[in-house]
C-alpha cells in the first residue's frame, strides 16, 4: 500500500498549489514541498527492508482483462531512482519559489510539477509493463507542459512539440517493445519477467524487443539520433531543465536499460547498438556542447553527452560497467541539476545567459560563482569531486573494450570526449566567472537570496562529499543499485579516490590538457567549425514533417476535390473493385437447367437493349429518351407476360403507362435539351465504369438465375397456402391482400402521404415568387390545336369502356390476374387522360370527387377491414371468404380480402389523381393566356381564386360526362 | 402465422417510447407557433431518449427475438442502445445554444434526431436483413435533412445534397448486397443464415452471397465514413450546422459501428475468412488516410472528419479481428469515441466570437490565457485522441490493436499505430495552439448550461477512465458474449 502511495502522493497533491495559490505563494510551495517529503518519507520507511535485500511489493487489481495491474514494486535500483527523484525534487521546489517571478502562475507551475514528479516515480516502481507504460507518457504529458510553461516565448512552443512527438513516438515503440516482451516471458510482471533471462534472449523475437526498447530509451534519454529534441526544450524555465533535463527525465531511458539489464544485456547487438550509441553521442554532443553559447544549451548538450556516458556503460554488459553507470547516474544528477541552477541564477540576474556577454562574474556574486565551479570541476572529472571518480571508472572499463575489430578505436574515442567535456567544462568557468568584470551586463547581477542558492549548496556539498568520501556517502545506496541491476553479478568493489596511477588515470591527464589546449584554442576552433558543413538534426526532423505534410496535401486533393460527380466515381468504383474481387471465378453457371428461347423473345430482348442503348444515347433529348424508355418498359412487361406472369405484367404495363404520362407532364417544366457539361474524358470514365458496372450485374444475375436457392424459399409455402389460407388462387394478390397484408396497408399509407406531400410541394408553386416565375414562363408557340378533335372524342368514348375495365379487373383479381392495385391504375390512367385531352380546366369542371377524401377513404376501409378480424376474435387483417349465390351471375366467391382490396383501389386511384391532376394542373397555369379553347366544350370558370383564365361564363355540362366522372 | 403474430413488446419499449414521444411532440410542435415549440420541444426529446437510454439499461438481457425475428435484444443491443441514445441527448444539449444563435431551433431539428435515434436503436438490433436496412434508412434519412437545416446557406445545402445522392447511391448497393445475400441463400434472417452456412452445416458459403456480403459491408461502410466511401464527410461535417455535425459524428458511428458487429460477428461470423481481408482494408485506408488528410486541414470541422475516418478506422481494427476480444475492444472504442467526440465538439461549439461562431483552427490560439478550463477541457481531448496514456483514448486503442494482435493481423496493428502517430501531430498542433501561441481574441462564454454540462461531463470521464475503467469493460465484454448463437425462435425468411 505504500508503494502505491508514493506515487499517488504527488498526483493527489498536485490539486493542492492551484488551490493554495491565493493564499500565498509561500504557503503554495511550502504545501508542494509537504507533499514531496512525505512522500520521500514513505520511500525512507521502506529503506531497511530493501537494505536488506528485500523487494517489497504492492498489487491491486485494475483492468485483469487486459493484463494491467496496478502493481508496484521497490528493489534497490527502484529505490536508487526514486530517492533521486524525490530529493531532488525538494530541492527544485525551495528553488523555484525564488526563481519564479511574481507575474509567473506559481500555482499551475507546481502542480504541473508535482504532477511529473508522480509519474517519474511511477515509472520506476511499476511492476507491471503496462503501469510503466502509462507513467512513461505521463512524464512526456506533464513535461510538455512544463516546457510550454513559458508560453511567451517562440521557441517554447516548438520545442514543446518536438519533445513531444519524439518521446511520444518513443513511447509507442517501448510499448510495443514491452508487449512483446511480457508475451515472450510470459507475464506482464516485471519482477517475473525479469527472472526469464534465457527465454528471452533466445526467442526469435529478442531483436525486434530489443529494437523496440531501445528506441523507447534513447529517444527518451536523447541518444543519438534523437539528441535534437533536448536542447530546444530549454527553454522551458530553469528549474524546469534541472529537474527534467538533467536529474531525473533524461534518465528514464537509462533507468529502462538498466531495469532490463539482466534479460536484454550481454548479447552483441546489445553491445553493439547500446555501446557504441553511448559512445558516439558521448562524443558529438561534447564537441557540440563547447561551442554552445547559451548557457542552457551548453549544459544540455553537455547532459547528452554524459547521458550517452551512462548508455556506452550499460552497453558493455559487465558487472562493473554496471556499476560505474548507476555512480555517475547519481554524480551527474548532482553536478548538473547544481550547474543548471547556477545557469538559472546567472539568467535570473544578469537577465541573459549568452557566454558571449557575460564574464568576471565571480567577483559580483562569489557564492554561486564558487558553487558553480565547483560543479564545473567536478564535470570536467577534476579529483577529488566525484565526477572524477566515475569518469575514472568509465574510462577503465572503455580501455578493455574491444570494439570495431580493434581495442585502440573504443578508448580514443573514450578519451576524446572526455577532452571535450573537460573544454566545455572549462568554458563554463573561464567565460562566465572569471575574468575582468565588465560594464555591460544587461542588468547588474549579485548573489540571490539563500533559497535560490541554498539548494546548489546542497547539491555541491553532495559532489564534494562523495569524492572524498565516496565508499562511506554513497558506496552501500550505489552497490545496492548496481546489485539490482546485474541480478547479482555485480562486483564487490569499493569506491575510493585513490586507486593508484593506472593507465585511465594517464588518460584522464591526457585528456585534461587537451581540453585545456581545446578551449585556449577556442577563436580559431569556432572559425573552423563555422566553415565546415554541419548536420542540423533539429531541421531535419522538420523536413521530414514537412514532407508528410506536403505529400499528405497532395493525396488528399487528388482524391478529395468538392465535386459530387467525382465522389459519386470513387464510390461506385471503390464497390465494383471489391465486388469484382470477391467475385472472380466464384461466379458462373449454376446447374439449374434453361428455358428453351422462342426467336421472338430474342428479338423482343434485343429491342430492349437497343432502347437501353438509346436511352444512354438520346439522353440530352428529354422527350425522346423519354419515350425511349417507355419501350423498355413495355418490353419488360412482355417479358413478364413470356413467362407467364400475367400480375407481374399488368401492373409493370399500368406502372409504365402512369409514370410515363407524370414524367411526360414534368417535361413541361424542364428545357428540352438538357445541357452538356462533362469533358469527353469524364464521360468516358463515365462510360467504362457504367459498363463494368453493368456486366458485373449481369454475371451475378446469370449465377442467381442458373442456380437453386440453397434454403427452400417462402414461395413453395405462398404456392401451398394462397387458396385453403387465403381463398384465392391468384397467389400474387393473396400474398398482397392477406399474406402481406400488414405491408400493403403500410404501403398504401405510404403512397397516401407521398401524394399529400407532392400536393403540397406543388401548391406552394401557385403562391409567392413561383407563380411569379410561372407566369412569365416563356412558350414556344404552340399548334393551334392543342387539344386534337380526334383524341378528345376518343377519349370520351374510352373513358366507360376503361372504368368497365377497370372494375372488371377489381373483382376477378382474387382469382385470376388482376385487383385492387391495377385497377386502380387502370381507372386513373382513364381519367388522367380526359385531363391531358381535353385540358385541365375542362376535366377539373366536371369533377365531384375529392381526391384528399378518396385517399382517406381508402385507407379506411382498409384499416377498417383489417379491425374488422377482431371482431371475430381473430388477428388483425385475418382473412375470411364465402362463396354467395347471386341472381344472373352465378356462384361468386366474396372475401373480407376483397374488401380490403377495395382501400387499396380507393387509394391508388385518389393518389394517381392527385398527383397527375396537380401536375397537369401546373402545366394549365403556365399555358398561354391565349391558348384556343377547347374544340368541343368551352372552357368553365375555374374554382380557384388566382385562376387566371377568366374568359368564358360557365356553361352548362353534360349529364352524361359527370356521371362518368 | 398467429404465433409469430403475438407480441411481446417488452424489449422493444425502449424503442416505443421514442414512437411514441416523437409523434406526440410532432403533434405538439405543429400545434404551436414555431418558436416557441422548440422550447419545449428541445426538452422532452431530450428527456425521452434519457427515459429509453434508462429503460434499455435496465431491460432484461436475456436474448429475445421478436417482430417476427426481425428484432433482437440482448446484451449487446442494450449496450449500444444505452450509448447511443445518450449519445444523441448529450449532442442536443450540446447544440441548444447554437441552434438559437444561429436562428435554426425550429422544432423540428429536435424531432429528427429522435427519429433517427430510433432508427440506430432499431439498427443496433437488427436480426434480419430486412431489418438492417428498414432500421439504417430510418436513421438515415433525417441526418439528410439536418445536415442541410440552415437553408439560406449555399454550404449547408450542398452538404444536405451531397449527403443524400451518396447516401442513397450507398443505401442502393447495401440493398443490392442484401438481395444477393437472398438471391444466393433464399434467406433474409441472420438466424437462418448463421445456422445453414455456420460450421458443419454441409452448404459451403455461395461465392455470389459472399459478394452481397462485401455490398452490404461497403454500404455498411459508408454510413461509418470509412474509406474509400468517406468522401462525404468532409463536406457535410464542414456544411452542415455545427450542432447537426456533432450529433453526426458521434452516436450514428456508434450505432453503425454496433450494427457491422452484429452483421458481421453474429451471422456472418463463420464467413470470417470470406470478410476479413475486406474489413482490415477498409480499416487500415481509413486509419493511414483519416491521418494524412488531417494533417493539413484548417478548418476544425473538416479536421474532427478525417479524424472520425480515422477512428472509425481504428474501430474496425477490432471487428476485422473476428474474434470476441475483437468486438469488445470495438465496443469499447467506440464507447470512448463517443465521450471524446462530444467533448470535442463541445470545445468547437464554444468557439464564437462577436455573435458568430468560428470554424479555424487558428481561432483557438492562445485558449488556455483567456480560458484556462476550456482549453483544459480542449486538452484533455486532443491527447485523448492521439492515443496518450492515461487518458481513455489510449485505451480504446490498445485493446483493438491487442486484439488484431491475437487475432494475427499483426501488419494492420503496426499500421495502426504508426497511423496514430501522425493522427497525433494534428491533434498536438491544436493543443499546441491552445497552450503556446498568442492569444487571440477570447471566445464569448458559452451561452448554454448544456453545453458546460456535456463538456465537462465528457472531460471527466475521458480523464478520469483511468481511475476505473472495470465497469465499462465488464459491460462490452457482457455484450459481446452475447452474440453467441442466436436464441431459437421460429425463423423468418
Amino acid at each position: 500500500m505504500n508503494l502505491a502511495l508514493i506515487a499517488l502522493l504527488p498526483f493527489l497533491g498536485a490539486v493542492l498549489p492551484p488551490l493554495l495559490i491565493r493564499s500565498g505563494r509561500n504557503v503554495c510551495a511550502l504545501a508542494t514541498g509537504a507533499v514531496t517529503a512525505l512522500a520521500l518519507a514513505l520511500l525512507l520507511v521502506q529503506a531497511p527492508a530493501v537494505f536488506r535485500g528485500e523487494v517489497v511489493r504492492a498489487s491491486f487489481p485494475w483492468l485483469p482483462q487486459a493484463g494491467l495491474e496496478a502493481s508496484f514494486f521497490l528493489d534497490g535500483f527502484g529505490f536508487f531512482f526514486a530517492f533521486l527523484i524525490l530529493a531532488i525534487g525538494l530541492l527544485i521546489v525551495t528553488y523555484a519559489r525564488f526563481y519564479l517571478s511574481r507575474e509567473d502562475p506559481m500555482g499551475r507551475f507546481y502542480a504541473f510539477l508535482l504532477l511529473f514528479q508522480g509519474a517519474m516515480v511511477g515509472i520506476v516502481l511499476s511492476d507491471n509493463v503496462l503501469l510503466l507504460v502509462i507513467f512513461w507518457e505521463l512524464t512526456s504529458l506533464s513535461s510538455f507542459l512544463l516546457i510550454g510553461y513559458w508560453r511567451h516565448l517562440p521557441e517554447g512552443r516548438q520545442g514543446a512539440r518536438m519533445a513531444l512527438v519524439v518521446t511520444g513516438a518513443g513511447g509507442l515503440a517501448l510499448l510495443a517493445g514491452l508487449l512483446l516482451l511480457a508475451q515472450v516471458a510470459g507475464s506482464y510482471e516485471l519482477t517475473t519477467i525479469l527472472t526469464r533471462a534465457e527465454a528471452v534472449k533466445g526467442s526469435e523475437l529478442y531483436l525486434p524487443i530489443l529494437l523496440l526498447v531501445l528506441a523507447g530509451a534513447f529517444t527518451k534519454s536523447a541518444q543519438f539520433p534523437f539528441h535534437f529534441w533536448l536542447p530546444h526544450a530549454m527553454a522551458a524555465p530553469t528549474p524546469v531543465s534541472a529537474y527534467l533535463h538533467s536529474a531525473t527525465m533524461v534518465k528514464a531511458g537509462l533507468f529502462l536499460m538498466g531495469r532490463l539489464w539482466p534479460v536484454l544485456s550481454g548479447t552483441e547487438a546489445w553491445f553493439l547498438i547500446v555501446a557504441g550509441t553511448g559512445l558516439l553521442t558521448m562524443l558529438i554532443a561534447a564537441w557540440i556542447a563547447i561551442f554552445k553559447d547559451d548557457l542552457k544549451a551548453l549544459l544540455a548538450f553537455s547532459t547528452v553527452s554524459h547521458l550517452g556516458l551512462v548508455t556506452m556503460l550499460l552497453g558493455l554488459g559487465t558487472g562493473t560497467a554496471a556499476l560505474a553507470a548507476v555512480f555517475h547516474v547519481l554524480n551527474h544528477a548532482s553536478f548538473k541539476a547544481a550547474l543548471f541552477m547556477t545557469a538559472g541564477i546567472v539568467d535570473h540576474e544578469a537577465h541573459t545567459r549568452d557566454a558571449r556577454r557575460l564574464g568576471g562574474l565571480l567577483h559580483l556574486m562569489p557564492i554561486t560563482g564558487t558553487l558553480a565551479i565547483l560543479a564545473s570541476l567536478s564535470m570536467a572529472g577534476i579529483p577529488p569531486l566525484n565526477g572524477f571518480l566515475s569518469k575514472e571508472l568509465m574510462l577503465e572499463e572503455a580501455l578493455h573494450t574491444e570494439w570495431g575489430g580493434t581495442g585502440r578505436l573504443f578508448p580514443i574515442l573514450a578519451v576524446l570526449a572526455a577532452t571535450c567535456s573537460v573544454a566545455y567544462s572549462f568554458r563554463y568557468v573561464t567565460h562566465v566567472f572569471l575574468g575582468p568584470v565588465r560594464d555591460d551586463y544587461p542588468h547588474r547581477p549579485h548573489d540571490p537570496p539563500a533559497g535560490m542558492w541554498l539548494p546548489v549548496a546542497l547539491l555541491v556539498a553532495a559532489v564534494v562529499l562523495i569524492g572524498i568520501l565516496a565508499e562511506p556517502v554513497a558506496g552501500p545506496l550505489v552497490r545496492l543499485a548496481a546489485e539490482a541491476v546485474t541480478a547479482g553479478a555485480a562486483p564487490e568493489a569499493t569506491l575510493k579516490l585513490w586507486h593508484g596511477v593506472t593507465p585511465a588515470l594517464v588518460a584522464s591527464g591526457v585528456a585534461l590538457f587537451a581540453g585545456l589546449v581545446l578551449l585556449a584554442a577556442f577563436g580559431p576552433i569556432v572559425r573552423l567549425r563555422e566553415a565546415l558543413w554541419r548536420p542540423e538534426a533539429k531541421r531535419m526532423f522538420e523536413a521530414t514533417v514537412e514532407a508528410v505534410a506536403t505529400g499528405a496535401r497532395a493525396v488528399s486533393e487528388a482524391i478529395h476535390d468538392e465535386r459530387l460527380q467525382r465522389m459519386v466515381a470513387w464510390t461506385l468504383a471503390a464497390i465494383l473493385a471489391v465486388g469484382l474481387v470477391t467475385g472472380w471465378g466464384g461466379i458462373g453457371t449454376g446447374e439449374r437447367p434453361g428455358l428453351p428461347v422462342a426467336p421472338l423473345g430474342l428479338l423482343l430482348w434485343a429491342g430492349a437493349i437497343a432502347a437501353a442503348l438509346a436511352v444512354a444515347l438520346f439522353h440530352h433529348q428529354r422527350l425522346l429518351a423519354l419515350i425511349v424508355t417507355s419501350v423498355v418498359g413495355l418490353i419488360v412487361s412482355l417479358t413478364f407476360v413470356w413467362f407467364s406472369a400475367p400480375d407481374l405484367a399488368l401492373t409493370q404495363l399500368s406502372v409504365e403507362i402512369v409514370t410515363t404520362v407524370l414524367l411526360l407532364l414534368a417535361l413541361n417544366y424542364l428545357p428540352r435539351e438538357s445541357p452538356r457539361e462533362s469533358t469527353p474524358a469524364r464521360r468516358g470514365r463515365d462510360v467504362a465504369i457504367a459498363a463494368v458496372a453493368g456486366l458485373g450485374v449481369t454475371g451475378l444475375l446469370w449465377a442467381i438465375l442458373t442456380s437453386d436457392f440453397a434454403i427452400p424459399t417462402i414461395s413453395t409455402y405462398h404456392l401451398a397456402e394462397s387458396k385453403p389460407g387465403g381463398g384465392g388462387t391468384n397467389v400474387v394478390n393473396v400474398i398482397l391482400v392477406d399474406f402481406r397484408g400488414y405491408d400493403t396497408l403500410g404501403e398504401i399509407i405510404v403512397l397516401g402521404i407521398a401524394a399529400l406531400a407532392i400536393f403540397a410541394v406543388l401548391d406552394s408553386t401557385f403562391r409567392g415568387t413561383a407563380v411569379q416565375r410561372l407566369r412569365t414562363w416563356s412558350h414556344e408557340p404552340e399548334a393551334a390545336d392543342r387539344h386534337p378533335m380526334m383524341l378528345v372524342v376518343a377519349t370520351r368514348i374510352m373513358l366507360p369502356l376503361a372504368l368497365m375495365v377497370g372494375i372488371y379487373i377489381f373483382f376477378r383479381g382474387h382469382n385470376q390476374p388482376g385487383g385492387g392495385f391495377i385497377a386502380g391504375l387502370v381507372v386513373g390512367v382513364a381519367l388522367i387522360v380526359q385531363y391531358m385531352a381535353s385540358g385541365w380546366a375542362w376535366a377539373r369542371a366536371r369533377t365531384r370527387i375529392d381526391y384528399h377524401a378518396l385517399i382517406g377513404f381508402g385507407v379506411f376501409v382498409a384499416t377498417a377491414t383489417g379491425v374488422g378480424s377482431w371482431l371475430f376474435d381473430r388477428p388483425f387483417l385475418t382473412s375470411n371468404y364465402g362463396y354467395f349465390h347471386v341472381p344472373l351471375l352465378g356462384e361468386v366467391e366474396l372475401a373480407t380480402a376483397m374488401l380490403f382490396d377495395l382501400g387499396v383501389f380507393s387509394t391508388v386511384v385518389g393518389v394517381v389523381m392527385l398527383v397527375l391532376a396537380n401536375m397537369a394542373r401546373v402545366a394549365a397555369r403556365a399555358e398561354p393566356q391565349t391558348g384556343v379553347p377547347t374544340a368541343m366544350d368551352s372552357v368553365p370558370e375555374p374554382r380557384l381564386a388566382d385562376e387566371r383564365i377568366t374568359t368564358t361564363a360557365p356553361v352548362p355540362v353534360p349529364e352524361r360526362t359527370r356521371q362518368e366522372a | 402465422m398467429p404465433a409469430s403474430l403475438h407480441l411481446d413488446l417488452v424489449p422493444l419499449l425502449p424503442e416505443l417510447v421514442l414512437t411514441v414521444a416523437a409523434l406526440l411532440l410532432l403533434v405538439l410542435g405543429a400545434a404551436r407557433e414555431r418558436v416557441r415549440a422548440a422550447g419545449i420541444v428541445a426538452p422532452l426529446t431530450v428527456l425521452a431518449l434519457l427515459v429509453a437510454a434508462a429503460l434499455a439499461g435496465v431491460l432484461d438481457r436475456t436474448p429475445q427475438t421478436l417482430l417476427g425475428g426481425h428484432f433482437r435484444f440482448d446484451a449487446m443491443a442494450a449496450f449500444l442502445k444505452v450509448l447511443v441514445f445518450l449519445g444523441v441527448a448529450a449532442s442536443l444539449l450540446l447544440g441548444s445554444s447554437y441552434v438559437e444563435d444561429e436562428r435554426i431551433d425550429r422544432f423540428e431539428l429536435p424531432l429528427l434526431a429522435l427519429f433517427s435515434a430510433l432508427g440506430m436503436g432499431l439498427m443496433v438490433s437488427a436480426e434480419s436483413l430486412l431489418g438492417l436496412y428498414m432500421a439504417l434508412e430510418l436513421q438515415s434519412l433525417p441526418l439528410y435533412v439536418m445536415a442541410a437545416f440552415q437553408r439560406d446557406q449555399l454550404r449547408s445545402t450542398e452538404a444536405g445534397l451531397k449527403y443524400f445522392v451518396l447516401g442513397a447511391l450507398a443505401s442502393g448497393m447495401l440493398l443490392y448486397g442484401c438481395s444477393l445475400i437472398y438471391g444466393f441463400t433464399g434467406t433474409l434472417s441472420f438466424t437462418t443464415l448463421a445456422q445453414s452456412f455456420g460450421p458443419g452445416s454441409p452448404a459451403g458459403v455461395p461465392t455470389g452471397a459472399v459478394v452481397g456480403l462485401v455490398f452490404v459491408i461497403a454500404g455498411l461502410a459508408f454510413k461509418l465514413a470509412a474509406v474509400p466511401f468517406h468522401m462525404w464527410t468532409p463536406d457535410v461535417y464542414e456544411g452542415a450546422p455545427t450542432s447537426v455535425t456533432a450529433f453526426l459524428a458521434a452516436a450514428p458511428k456508434v450505432a453503425a459501428v454496433g450494427l457491422t458487429l452484429r452483421l458481421l460477428m453474429g451471422p456472418m461470423a463463420d464467413w470470417v475468412g470470406q470478410w476479413q481481408q475486406v474489413v482490415a482494408l477498409v480499416a487500415l485506408a481509413s486509419m493511414v488516410l483519416g491521418a494524412l488528410a488531417g494533417l493539413v486541414q484548417t478548418n476544425i470541422k473538416r479536421l474532427m472528419a478525417y479524424s472520425g475516418i480515422a477512428n472509425v478506422g481504428f474501430a474496425l481494427v477490432g471487428v476485422a479481428a473476428g474474434t470476441r476480444e475483437g468486438v469488445e475492444a470495438a465496443l469499447v472504442y467506440v464507447a470512448i469515441y463517443l465521450a471524446m467526440t462530444l467533448g470535442a465538439f463541445g470545445c468547437i461549439l464554444a468557439m464564437r466570437r462577436q455573435g458568430t461562431y468560428v470554424e479555424r483552427i487558428d481561432e483557438l490560439a492562445g485558449l488556455s490565457t483567456r480560458q484556462p478550463l476550456l482549453a483544459a477541457a480542449l486538452a484533455i481531448f486532443m491527447f485523448s485522441l492521439a492515443g496518450i496514456p492515461p487518458l481513455a483514448g489510449f485505451f480504446g486503442k490498445y485493446f483493438v490493436f491487442f486484439a488484431a494482435v491475437k487475432a494475427g493481423l499483426v501488419w494492420l496493428a503496426i499500421a495502426g499505430v504508426l497511423a496514430s502517430v501522425v493522427a497525433a501531430y494534428y491533434y498536438l498542433r491544436i493543443v499546441k495552439l491552445a497552450y503556446f501561441d498568442p492569444p487571440a481574441e477570447p471566445f464569448e462564454p458559452p451561452s448554454g448550461p448544456g453545453l458546460r454540462l456535456v463538456t465537462g461531463l465528457a472531460a471527466i470521464l475521458v480523464a478520469g477512465f483511468v481511475v476505473l475503467p472495470g465497469p465499462l469493460f465488464d459491460a462490452a465484454a457482457g455484450a459481446a458474449a452475447s452474440l453467441g448463437p442466436p436464441a431459437p425462435t421460429a425463423p423468418v425468411r
